[in-house]
């Protein structure tokens, strides 16, 4: 066992929940641990069952554990206060207030966050505080970008310190001072003997495509100690239930691809009929994982009678999706691996075939809208072979970045600039925050596009997509500093103020947009989705509509096992219900994984009913 | 939070000053590359300062945020800020005199000031 251990993975299979049952083990074993999460969407509270926040917390009945959640917001706030706390008496109070509301732009919490996040990964401490550091990491896409920050860094404070002396994330002076702290993190992980990383999958195509893609980036960046936990393996007493037997002759199919795909320590973990919350089921969790117990029989939860819930009417339903007389945009927010792809995918196809000019769209960096759709999605409109009126494409931070690089820099040789500025220009533009900026510049010229019926976004996991749509507040925030800066540069900044503002306008409307919240039905992915609608109803945005994937049809539930989930579903959606007071729509449980055009009809037409032509 | 960064300790090493300072308004970037929209003044600018370097002046350029200390070691640039505090900004100094204040000069404005 490593000093450091990260857990990785796509949001919803787990990952939390083996972190914290290792954390609980290791802790109940004497060493002193910690759990830290730099999830923007940290749920690690409510498996703990209390509150724990951006501090480390003792955890109640748990002696040695210790947890924290890092809260991007509250670090860069941190991190502000510690650049400004020295200013504050010395400048005017309106040229504080500038010099602050310029650091809280996009690049500064990027940083911050890093900046916290390596303040846990100290190498060589004569004596450090913990025995056991467990990270509860960010979704893959963004796990990935988080552990390429220090190479980039490390080129960009070169770069800043040979050339002009600053960079845009402010003071030059402090990041070399925390260069050091960079790089001795980055040694950290990728020693061996100091850093472990572990993925937690479930046996499905998409969930191995992406671990090999997220290993092959972390080996890259020379990272070589990785784990393998495959979780959610269905119990063999569930054979005489036709799903479950389906789906689980599917999961033999990919634990062999992954003996075969992935040759790293693998470790299983059953699929529970319950959730995993509170120390004592963490203690649980544990003596079937480590020490191989049998997973208890159904509790005192099975049995007795399912109660009937309520559902929506189709019509009330497809009245989210489809366009009126103006285009609709429907955007899927959900944590990772809720079935936000699967429900994008089924929603596009069916506006497609209803005859609605559609456009599918994913800014979820590790994209597999091309996995489900089951043919490649570029970073072009590309139209989508085998369904007519519709179109695809992808938003690829990496390759917005270098598009908006060339894009500027054409414009700037256009007008003549020497090519000692193009070349100084270059350097600027290779900071962190170009992809976040590039990335988003591209989902505002599709949002603007007039010719399509439908835009479906395939959002990124939920975190994520809150930091991107708070962008254009922030933007609007720094513009209006930059006014500051030149008067020749205020009309077309006013160009671009309006073009944010459109937008915004455009996602409040819920005649124009729907925000679709998908998740399964269990706590943590509700609670999730709430906090998710709360931060967006604070933007003036409100949820259209509820997607509730993974539903076990009543007719399928004919085994204990099955009966105990589906009684815990219901009890779900009911809550989800009661949360949120619109519209729900259930998507079955499949025996297998939803994959190509043909199945994601016949999904569509059962959710939103066939030939509606208007 | 105990660590405070440090950014009085970072005075400018040289003794002597530069010989054409800009005391910039607050940037993304010294390019101005870093906000939205791409400002021509800005690189303007940049290009000034480089050409002024290839005749080997010394040039800098000081943000409030990264540089305050050039700033606070100014006694007529503080001056400047405290009385109009952001109408103030870009001040440009050449060999210890303001040249201009609130708007970029031209590079034969700099010139005439050098000469």
């Amino acid at each position: 066992m490593t000093q450091f251990i990260f857990f990785s993975g796509k949001g919803g299979v787990g990952k939390t929940s083996m972190a914290c049952t290792h954390a609980v083990r290791y802790a109940d074993e004497g060493k002193r641990t910690l759990i830290v999460t730099t999830d923007p969407a940290s749920n690690l509270a409510d498996v703990f069952e209390q509150k724990i926040g951006h501090h480390v917390t003792p955890i109640a009945g748990v002696p040695n554990l210790s947890a924290m959640e890092i809260d991007p917001d509250r670090a860069t706030q941190e991190y502000i206060d510690r650049a400004m706390s020295p200013l504050r008496a010395a400048f005017p109070a309106q040229m504080v207030q500038v010099m602050e509301e310029q650091m809280s732009g996009p690049c500064t919490a990027e940083v911050a966050a890093f900046d916290r996040f390596t303040d846990f990964i100290v190498r060589g401490e004569s004596a450090p505080e913990f025995d056991v550091i467990i990270f509860d990491t960010a979704p893959t896409g963004h796990t990935i970008r988080l552990l390429e920050l220090p190479a980039e860094w490390s080129q960009s404070i070169d770069a800043a310190s040979a050339g002009s002396g600053q960079t845009c994330i402010g003071p030059a002076a402090a990041i070399q001072d925390a260069k050091h702290k960079y790089e001795n993190a980055l040694a950290a992980l990728r020693d061996e003997s100091l850093s472990t990383f572990t993925f937690v999958l479930h046996p499905e195509a998409i969930a191995i495509r992406e671990t090999k893609r997220a290993i092959s980036e972390l080996t890259k960046l020379g990272i070589h100690t990785y784990r393998i936990i495959i979780n959610g393996i269905i119990p063999a007493s569930e054979k005489s239930n036709p799903l479950f037997a389906a789906r689980s002759e599917m999961q033999a199919r990919y634990l062999k691809q992954i003996s075969a795909e992935l040759p790293y320590p693998t470790q299983r973990m059953t699929l529970l009929s319950g959730e995993i919350t509170g120390a004592a089921r963490l203690r649980g969790v544990g003596k079937i994982f480590f020490d191989g117990e049998q997973a208890p029989a159904e509790s005192e939860s099975s049995g007795g009678k399912i109660i009937s819930v309520e559902t929506s009417s189709i019509d009330e339903i497809r009245a989210r999706i489809q366009p009126n007389s103006h285009r609709r945009t429907v955007f899927f927010a959900g944590k990772g691996g809720v079935g936000k792809t699967v429900a994008s995918c089924l929603t596009a196809v069916w506006l497609a075939q209803q005859g609605r000019k559609t456009l599918l769209l994913t800014t979820d960096p590790a994209a597999h809208l091309g996995d489900v759709l089951g043919q490649p999605v570029g970073d072009d409109v590309t139209a989508v072979s085998g369904q007519p009126n519709l179109w695809a494409v992808k938003i690829d931070p990496k390759a917005a970045a270098e598009t908006y690089k060339a894009r500027i820099l054409n414009d700037a040789r256009q007008r003549g600039r020497p090519e000692s500025a193009i070349k100084v220009m270059e350097e600027e533009l290779d900071s962190p925050c170009t992809e976040e900026m590039a990335a988003f510049d591209q989902f505002i010229d599709y949002a603007s596009q007039t010719d399509w019926d439908a835009v479906v976004f395939d959002t990124a996991p939920t975190g994520h997509t809150m930091r991107l749509l708070e962008l254009p507040l922030d933007w609007s925030q720094q513009i209006d500093v930059k006014v500051f800066a030149s008067v020749d540069a205020t009309a077309a900044d006013d160009v671009a103020k309006q073009r944010f503002g459109q937008v915004i306008e455009m996602m409040r409307d819920p005649a124009q947009s729907t925000f679709a919240f998908v998740m399964y039905p269990e706590s943590t992915p509700i609670l999730e989705a709430w906090r998710a609608a709360q931060e967006l109803a604070t933007v003036g945005i409100q949820p259209g509509l509820v997607v509730v994937n993974f539903v076990i049809p009543p007719e399928a539930a004919t085994t204990p096992f099955a009966q105990a989930r589906r009684k815990m579903q219901v009890r779900y959606l009911a809550e989800i219900r009661e949360r949120f007071a619109v519209p729900v729509l259930e998507i079955p449980l499949q025996p297998q994984e939803v994959k190509g055009l043909e199945m994601l009809a016949e999904l569509g037409n059962r959710a939103y009913g066939e030939q509606v032509k208007a | 939070m105990t660590d405070v960064i440090p950014l009085l300790n970072t005075l400018p090493i040289s003794i002597a000053p530069a010989d054409v300072e800009f005391f910039d308004p607050p940037m993304c970037c010294p390019t101005g590359l870093c906000g939205p929209v791409l400002d021509q003044t800005l690189l303007d600018v940049n290009e000034m300062v480089m050409s002024l370097q290839r005749d080997n002046l010394r040039v800098e350029r000081y943000q409030m945020a990264s540089s305050p200390n050039a700033f606070l070691g100014n006694a007529e640039v503080m001056k400047l800020v405290r009385e109009k505090q952001m109408d103030a900004l870009p001040i440009i100094v050449v060999r210890g005199k303001v040249i201009k204040v609130g708007a970029y000069p031209t590079a034969d404005e700099v010139k005439a000031a050098l000469s």
